[in-house]
């Protein structure tokens, strides 16, 4: 039973489906793999996360950490280093050791209430590919494919229901997609084959159902959430099509990020825990088995 | 040998630090990608762009004309005409290339040679559009932003209130609009894009006496790092290919609206290709393509190309484009600062200083059907150096009796084997189409047992068609978690 109670934590779903999509990358789209790059994501977040830990319980408690706070943590470090081998390129050895250390460091280090402000990987590919310009990401590289589309969308639908935040994804998602669509359709004219490329690119669902999702980092509170996701989608909008920039969401995640534990207070609720339901109620099932059904297609 | 020995004595003069690829001779191979191939030079640092575009407009000059949407007026000292064997050198010099190895008789010991061979340059044509006549006075929301003569050329700069007065005013004043235009024109005007309208200046073209149309060299700045594919779309029928030479101080160019592919490289390839290297590669890249979906940006060549680095390829096929052809392409920052003219002083360009070259070849085929935008692009700080590269391999001979020299005619069966499944993978032909170039191989063999044309039917008989390696992992993959999660009762 080992096995079902780590499933049951969805950042193990997070995981599985964070390497199918660096596989997909891989194996199919025929990307470089870049393993050393890989390697060195995973392995500086990994051990980054475990000094900060060992830190903190000598600190703080004056104690070891114990090995289930060790084991709870882990996974957080491999989702943010997940994060950065499916989205930030880099040359350097040392620009990704950066990134990795700036993506776990950020968590322990700038908190507020007990939270932490900023999306790790939103953070250190922030610094390192917008300030730094050291390390770059490439938008383009899923293609368009219809297929890349669909499967994103029930794979992240999946996660984000089990984290209870699929809100937040659509609200951002619709309210971008609205904008082009008024922008690049209705106002400008284009066909809309023009729009869909614009809409179906690999990356913005990535960010939409796996970056912005976040539970830590984003309003407790449903309505804020919400409002929070429409106000990144119109910067984020107004950069892409009126200054050209690359990647933008991510850049405006991260600023918009301080704003989190403003909106927190003004709107009271009650903090996410990554603890998972004791059991899977019937409901949770029933939607599983439908989402599954959909992806088996 | 005359011919070797030439090359040899021009890679000397060339430059000392080059001497260690004199081993290699080069010479050109016959055979050309495509037709329909534009060639476009980009040079980008900050928000300043430079565009060049080559001009292969055959017939009567009096026909030709060109319309470009740009993002800004452009005034007259943002337009030049450049010559146009910088577009031949900088493809000659960043094309695919075929590098040729010895292999020592291992009873005997030979010296090592290798060669190079490059597919030819091609034609490019941009976005162009014929006529020539009068004006009409009329309001049609055109507005003529700038006029002048550059070169052989008058240049019109308008800007345009809709498409319908736009497309009307062209017409009127002579430039046939194609087909299919105008669903782009909207959209452009609306961006608020200016149109850059080319035609050519009789009277200065007899002056300049030339037989060809000069590149026509725009720069701007702004934001928008972009080629305007769209309009061409519209006169061009199928699919068109476009060379984008580009360059910039921090590294690679890529594409950033669709999937950038690097085109297969460093391959084993069968000798007899060295015939036809044209046709390969020009079979090679429709397969890769069709293999891709057709909406990717092909890699072919990407390397620093300071003038201060001197290793810009290995080995190289042409002469590295000099200081004086980077210039004249367009890279700004290379070119000598004139410290008694402060007119720049308010220059808000950010000059660091770096005379950093990063050369990228992109190689595009597109249309209506695959590319429902315009290419759009972002430097990146990528410097990993890269080249399409085919490598072919002459067998050793005199004597094999030794046993090293049995072991090594084995050996060679293998491996020529494997350059036909090669073969096969990269450009999807069968392989009876080489028979011919196989079989007239054989003449020059002198390994009879390891001969392609009598390898080419073994090949086919074992070959199970291409395995799909990829796409099978990915989907176990899928399956295997999928029924893990089923096994485990959660879906």
């Amino acid at each position: 039973m080992f096995l079902s109670s780590l499933l049951k934590d969805a950042r193990y779903f997070q995981i599985i489906f964070q390497c199918i999509f660096l596989s997909y990358g891989i194996f199919y789209l025929g990307w470089n793999a870049e393993w050393w790059l890989y390697a060195t994501y995973l392995s500086v977040s990994v051990v980054t996360q475990l000094f900060f830990e060992f830190l903190q319980s000598r600190l703080k408690n004056k104690q070891w950490p114990n090995t289930i706070k060790i084991k709870n943590s882990i996974p957080s470090a491999i989702i943010s280093s997940m994060g950065l081998c499916l989205l930030l390129k880099t040359n350097t050895f040392s620009i990704a050791a950066l990134a990795a250390f700036i993506s776990i460091a950020s968590k322990f280090i700038i908190r507020i209430n007990g939270k932490h402000i900023f999306n790790p990987s939103a953070l250190a590919i922030t610094i390192t590919a917008f300030l730094m310009q050291k390390a770059w990401i490439s938008p383009g590289q899923w293609g368009s494919g219809t297929v890349i589309l669909f499967s994103v969308l029930c794979l992240g639908f999946i996660i984000t229901t089990k984290v209870q935040k699929l809100d937040v994804s659509l609200a951002f998602l619709f309210s971008f997609g609205g904008l082009l669509f008024i922008r690049q359709i209705i106002y400008l004219g284009w066909p809309m084959d023009y729009f869909v490329q614009s809409i179906s690119t690999g990356s913005l669902l990535l960010f939409s159902f796996f970056m912005i999702t976040d539970p830590k980092t984003t309003p407790n509170h449903p309505v804020a959430r919400v409002i929070w996701c429409i106000g990144i989608a119109a910067v984020s909008f107004y950069l892409t099509a009126f200054k050209f920039m690359n990647g933008a969401p991510i850049l405006v995640l991260v600023c918009s990020q301080p704003v989190v534990p403003l909106l927190d207070k003004l709107f009271k609720a009650r903090s996410f825990q990554w603890q998972p339901p004791a059991v899977l109620t019937e409901n949770d099932k029933q939607f599983l088995n439908t989402a599954y059904n959909n992806l088996s297609l | 040998m005359k011919h070797k020995l030439l090359i040899i004595g021009a890679c000397i003069a060339i430059s000392p630090i080059l001497f260690s690829f004199c081993g290699f001779y080069v010479s050109k191979a016959d055979g050309t990608l495509k037709n329909k191939t534009s060639q476009v030079i980009l040079v980008r640092d900050g928000n300043k762009t430079i565009i060049t575009m080559y001009n292969d407009f055959k017939g009567d000059t009096k026909d030709f004309a060109m319309v470009v949407p740009v993002p800004v007026v452009l005034h007259k000292e943002d337009v030049h005409v450049v010559d146009p064997s910088i577009f031949q050198r900088l493809n000659d010099y960043s094309a695919p290339r075929l590098v040729e190895y010895w292999d020592q008789n291992p009873c005997n010991q030979y010296l090592e040679d290798q060669a190079e061979y490059k597919s030819a340059p091609r034609a490019l044509n941009e976005v162009a559009v014929s006529g020539y006549g009068n004006a009409q006075k009329k309001d049609l929301g055109v507005k003529i932003e700038a006029k002048y003569l550059v070169g052989e050329y008058d240049i019109l700069i308008l800007s345009a209130k809709e498409s319908g007065g736009l497309k009307e005013w062209l017409t009127t004043n002579g430039y046939k609009i194609p087909e299919g235009a105008e669903e782009v024109l909207d959209p452009y005007i609306k961006s608020n894009l200016k149109f850059f309208v080319v035609k050519v200046n009789e009277k200065e073209k007899k002056k300049l006496n030339n037989n060809f149309l000069s590149p026509i060299q725009i720069s701007f700045n702004s934001p928008k790092f972009m080629l305007p594919i769209r309009l061409g779309m519209a006169n061009a029928d199928g699919d068109q290919d476009l060379v984008v030479y580009a360059f910039t101080r921090k590294g690679r160019i890529e594409c950033t609206n669709y999937r950038n592919v690097n085109i297969p490289t460093g391959n084993n390839v069968p000798l007899f290709v060295q015939k036809n290297f044209g046709t390969f590669y020009g079979n090679l890249f429709t397969h890769q393509w069709d293999k891709e979906d057709k909406a990717v940006s092909f890699l072919e060549y990407a390397w620093d190309v300071s003038p201060q680095n001197y290793y810009h390829c290995d080995p190289c096929i042409a002469t590295a484009p000099s200081e004086q052809d980077l210039v004249q392409s367009g890279v700004w920052w290379l070119g000598g600062k004139d410290w008694s003219d402060y007119s720049d002083v308010d220059n808000t360009e950010p000059d660091n200083g770096s005379k950093n070259v990063h050369f990228t070849r992109l190689h595009f085929r597109y249309n209506r059907n695959s590319f429902a935008q315009d290419l759009m692009f972002q430097v990146t700080p990528n410097t990993e150096t890269f080249q399409a590269r085919y490598v072919i391999t002459h067998p050793a001979t005199g004597d094999f009796t030794c046993d090293a020299g049995k072991k090594y005619l084995q050996d060679l069966k293998k491996r020529r084997k494997n350059e036909l499944h090669e073969l096969m993978a990269l450009t999807g032909t069968n392989l009876n189409n080489w028979q011919e170039d196989a079989t007239a191989k054989n003449d020059e063999e002198t390994v009879a047992a390891a001969q392609y044309a009598t390898l080419i039917p073994v090949v086919n008989n074992e070959t199970g068609g291409n395995r799909p390696t990829g796409l099978l992992v990915f989907s176990a993959l899928i399956l295997g978690s999928a029924g893990f999660l089923k096994w485990k009762g959660f879906v």
